[in-house]
C-alpha cells in the first residue's frame, strides 16, 4: 500500500488485540508498538525502559502527585507525555506504524492517513487466553482481565472526551470471539485497503 | 460548634479535597476562589450576618494604612483575611526573577560555577548545593530550582554523569534555604507580614538554624552519593562541549541592570528593618524598576507574571480567615495547649512535628497560613513568647516539605525536569534519600530551639 499508514488499535485486556495487531503489521510491512515502545524510546532492554514499565498506560494516584506550573511529578504522567511525543514525532516524520493502547485513538486523531479500531472480546475467550498465558485460575483470570481494563480505561479516559471502548470514537470495533484472530486481521486488513484508497 | 464554624470546616475540608482530587477538572486557584467566595457568603453573610467580617476577610483597606507601606518591624495593625503584603511582594519578586530570567542571569551563574569548580562531581554537587541554598533565600525555590535543575540536566548529558544526585541535593538545599530568611519560601513570607517580623528576625533564628542543618545536609548528601561521584571521569572533550558562560548572556545591558536590580532587593531586604520599609513596598519598587528597564518588553514581563499563585493565595487567605474569625482555630490552639499541658517543650515539638509531617503530604502554604492564627492564640492563652512558635513553625513546614516528591513546589519541579530528561524518581527512591534528611534537619531544629529559646 502506498503513503503512509497510521493504525491505532485499543484492546480488552486478553481479547489478542496485540496478535491482530502483529499480524497487522507484518502484512502491512509496518513498525509495531506494544509494550516494546519504551526500548524503542529508551534503548533495548535498558534499565530506565524496564523502570519506566511499571509507570507504563496507567493512571496516576492523586493523592501522590502535584502539579506545579505546568510541571506534574507523575512519572505516570510524564511517561504517557513523552510516549504522545515518540508517537507525534513518528507520525509527523511520516513513518508507518501501527500503535497498540497508549491512547494511540487520541494522539492520532487529527492525521487524515490515521484508522482506528478498538477489539474486544467475548469473556470466555478471555479467561481462557489469559489463564493460559499468565498461568492463572479462572477467578484470578477474571481478577486480572477486570483489573487490567479498570486501568487501560481510566488511563484512556484521562486524556480522552470520547470514552475507551465506545464505538464512536473508533473507526471500526470488532469481537474478536466472532472470527478468531486471523479472520478479525482479515476484515481488518480490508478496512484498511478500502480506507486508504478512499483517502487517496 | 455553632453554624458558622461548621461551614467555616466544611468549606476548608471541600476545598482541599476538590484541590487534590480533581486539579485536571479544576486548576487550584479557581478552587480557592471558589472557596473564598463561599466562605464570604455563607461563613460570613448568611450564618454570621456580618458585613464587618466580609471587610476584615477581604482586608481591602491595608492598602490604605501606612503599616502596609512604612512601618517598624514589630508595630502595625493584625487583621484576618488576605494578606495583601504577601501578594503584592511576591509579584514583586516574580517581574523581578523574570527580568533575571529573560537577561539570562541564572544560566550564566549555574555555568560560571561549574566552570569555577572545573566541572569535577563532587566539587559541582556541593557548590551547585550552596548555591541551591544561597539563591533560594532571597528568590522563590521553584524558579531557583527550574534553572538549577535544567542546567544540572545539561551537565550530566554532556559530563555523561547522573544529574539525580545533584537534582535531589539542590531540591532539598533550595527548600532548607527557603527557611533561612522572611522572602525564601512562602510560609516564612506569610508568617513575616502576618506576625511582622523582619527579613534579619528569621536570619538570625531560622538562618541560624538552617545554617547548620546545611553543613550536616552536604556531609549526608555526599555520604549518600560518594561512590557514584567518585566513580565518574570526565574527559577534556567532555569539556569542550560546554558552553561558555558568556555566552548564556542574552543582552549585556540587561544582565548588567537585572544584576544591580537583584542587589538592591538584596540590600532592601536585609535592611528593611532598619529603613522602616515594608515588604509590600520592596515589592512595588523592584518591580517598578524592572518594569523601566524593560522598556518596552515591559508588557511581555507582566504578562509572565504567575497570576494563578497569586489567586491561589488571596482565596487561601479568605478560606482561611473563615477558620480564624469564626474561633475554629482558637479551638485547635486550645487543644495543643491542652496536650502538651502547657509546656513548652512539648509544644514546641508537637508543633514543628506535625507542621513537618503534615507539609510533606499537603501542600506547606495552606498549612502555614491555617497554623499562623493557631500559633497566635496559643501564644496569647498560654503565655508563649510568639517567635518561638513561628520559628518553630517555619522550620517545619518549610523543610518538611522536603520529604516526599509532593511535599513542596521545587520538589515537584526538579523531579518532572528529572524524569523528562529520562531519569526518573520514583517515590520510593526520593522518600528513602529524603525522609532522613529531613529527620536530620528536624532534630537540629528541635535541639537548637530548646538549647536557645526554652
Amino acid at each position: 500500500m502506498e503513503g503512509q499508514i497510521l493504525i491505532s488499535l485499543g484492546r480488552e485486556f486478553g481479547s489478542g488485540g496485540h496478535k491482530i495487531a502483529q499480524e497487522l503489521a507484518k502484512r502491512l510491512d509496518i513498525e509495531y508498538y506494544d509494550e516494546n515502545i519504551l526500548d524503542k524510546m529508551f534503548g533495548e532492554e535498558s534499565d530506565l525502559a524496564n523502570e519506566m514499565r511499571d509507570y507504563d498506560e496507567r493512571k496516576p494516584n492523586p493523592f501522590l502527585f502535584r502539579r506545579v506550573r505546568g510541571y506534574s511529578s507523575s512519572m505516570e504522567e510524564i511517561l504517557a507525555e513523552n510516549i504522545f511525543d515518540f508517537v507525534r514525532g513518528k507520525a509527523d516524520n511520516g513513518e508507518s506504524f501501527i500503535v497498540v493502547g497508549r491512547c494511540g485513538d487520541v494522539i492520532l486523531r487529527d492525521y487524515k492517513r490515521h484508522i482506528s479500531f478498538f477489539v474486544l472480546g467475548d469473556m470466555y475467550d478471555k479467561i481462557i487466553r489469559v489463564s493460559d498465558r499468565c498461568q492463572l485460575s479462572e477467578r484470578e483470570a477474571i481478577n486480572e482481565i477486570q483489573r487490567m481494563d479498570r486501568m487501560r480505561k481510566k488511563f484512556h479516559n484521562k486524556y480522552s472526551e470520547i470514552k475507551w471502548g465506545d464505538s464512536r470514537g473508533y473507526d471500526l470495533c470488532i469481537n474478536i470471539s466472532r472470527l478468531g484472530v486471523e479472520g478479525s486481521a482479515d476484515v481488518l486488513f480490508d478496512f484498511i485497503k478500502r480506507r486508504l484508497e478512499m483517502i487517496g | 460548634m455553632n453554624l458558622a464554624q461548621i461551614a467555616a470546616v466544611t468549606i476548608f475540608i471541600a476545598m482541599f479535597l476538590t484541590i487534590v482530587l480533581a486539579e485536571r477538572y479544576l486548576p487550584r486557584h479557581v478552587v480557592t476562589l471558589f472557596c473564598g467566595l463561599l466562605t464570604l457568603a455563607i461563613v460570613f453573610g448568611l450564618c454570621m450576618r456580618s458585613i464587618d467580617a466580609i471587610l476584615e476577610s477581604v482586608n481591602l483597606r491595608a492598602f490604605f494604612t501606612r503599616e502596609f507601606w512604612y512601618a517598624g518591624s514589630s508595630s502595625g495593625e493584625e487583621s484576618a483575611g488576605i494578606n495583601w503584603e504577601t501578594i503584592t511582594f511576591i509579584t514583586g519578586m516574580m517581574i523581578m526573577v523574570e527580568g533575571m530570567t529573560k537577561a539570562g542571569f541564572f544560566d550564566w551563574l549555574c555555568m560560571r560555577l561549574a566552570k569555577l569548580v572545573k566541572y569535577r562531581p563532587t566539587p559541582l554537587l556541593i557548590s551547585f548545593m550552596l548555591m541551591s541554598f544561597v539563591l533560594a533565600m532571597f528568590i522563590d525555590s521553584i524558579t531557583v530550582i527550574l534553572f538549577l535543575a535544567a542546567v544540572t540536566v545539561e551537565l550530566g548529558r554532556l559530563l555523561k554523569i547522573d544529574p539525580v544526585p545533584m537534582i535531589m541535593s539542590e531540591i532539598f538545599c533550595a527548600n532548607l534555604g527557603g527557611s533561612a530568611t522572611m522572602c525564601g519560601d512562602p510560609p516564612n513570607i506569610i508568617i513575616g507580614t502576618k506576625l511582622h517580623y523582619s527579613f534579619l528576625d528569621f536570619f538570625l533564628n531560622t538562618g541560624m538554624i538552617a545554617g547548620i542543618s546545611l553543613l550536616l545536609i552536604v556531609v549526608y548528601f555526599y555520604v549518600m552519593f560518594r561512590e557514584e561521584l567518585n566513580s565518574e571521569k570526565i574527559s577534556e572533550d567532555d569539556i569542550k562541549n560546554l558552553p561558555d558562560p558568556m555566552s548564556l548572556i542574552k543582552n549585556k545591558r540587561d544582565f548588567n541592570i537585572s544584576c544591580m536590580i537583584f542587589g538592591a532587593a538584596v540590600v532592601l531586604l536585609v535592611t528593611h528593618s532598619i529603613t522602616g520599609l515594608t515588604v509590600s513596598s520592596i515589592g512595588v519598587f523592584i518591580a517598578a524598576l524592572t518594569i523601566l528597564a524593560a522598556g518596552r518588553g515591559a508588557v511581555k514581563l507582566v504578562k509572565k507574571i504567575d497570576y494563578e499563585t497569586l489567586l491561589f493565595f488571596i482565596g487561601l487567605f479568605v478560606v482561611v480567615s473563615g477558620l480564624e474569625l469564626t474561633g475554629i482555630l482558637d479551638i485547635i490552639a486550645g487543644f495543643i495547649g491542652r496536650v502538651s499541658g502547657g509546656s513548652l517543650y512539648i509544644m514546641v515539638a508537637i508543633i514543628l512535628w506535625i507542621s513537618a509531617i503534615a507539609s510533606a503530604v499537603v501542600d506547606n502554604i495552606p498549612f502555614a497560613a491555617t497554623m499562623i492564627p493557631v500559633i497566635k492564640s496559643l501564644s496569647a492563652t498560654m503565655g508563649v513568647d510568639l517567635h518561638i512558635l513561628a520559628w518553630t513553625l517555619a522550620m517545619g513546614t518549610d523543610v518538611g516539605g522536603s520529604a516526599t516528591p509532593i511535599g513542596a513546589s521545587a520538589n515537584v519541579v526538579g523531579v518532572s525536569k528529572a524524569a523528562k530528561s529520562g531519569h526518573p524518581i520514583s517515590w520510593g527512591k526520593y522518600c528513602r534519600l529524603a525522609i532522613p534528611a529531613v529527620i536530620i534537619v528536624m532534630l537540629v531544629s528541635m535541639a537548637v530551639i530548646f538549647i536557645r529559646y526554652c
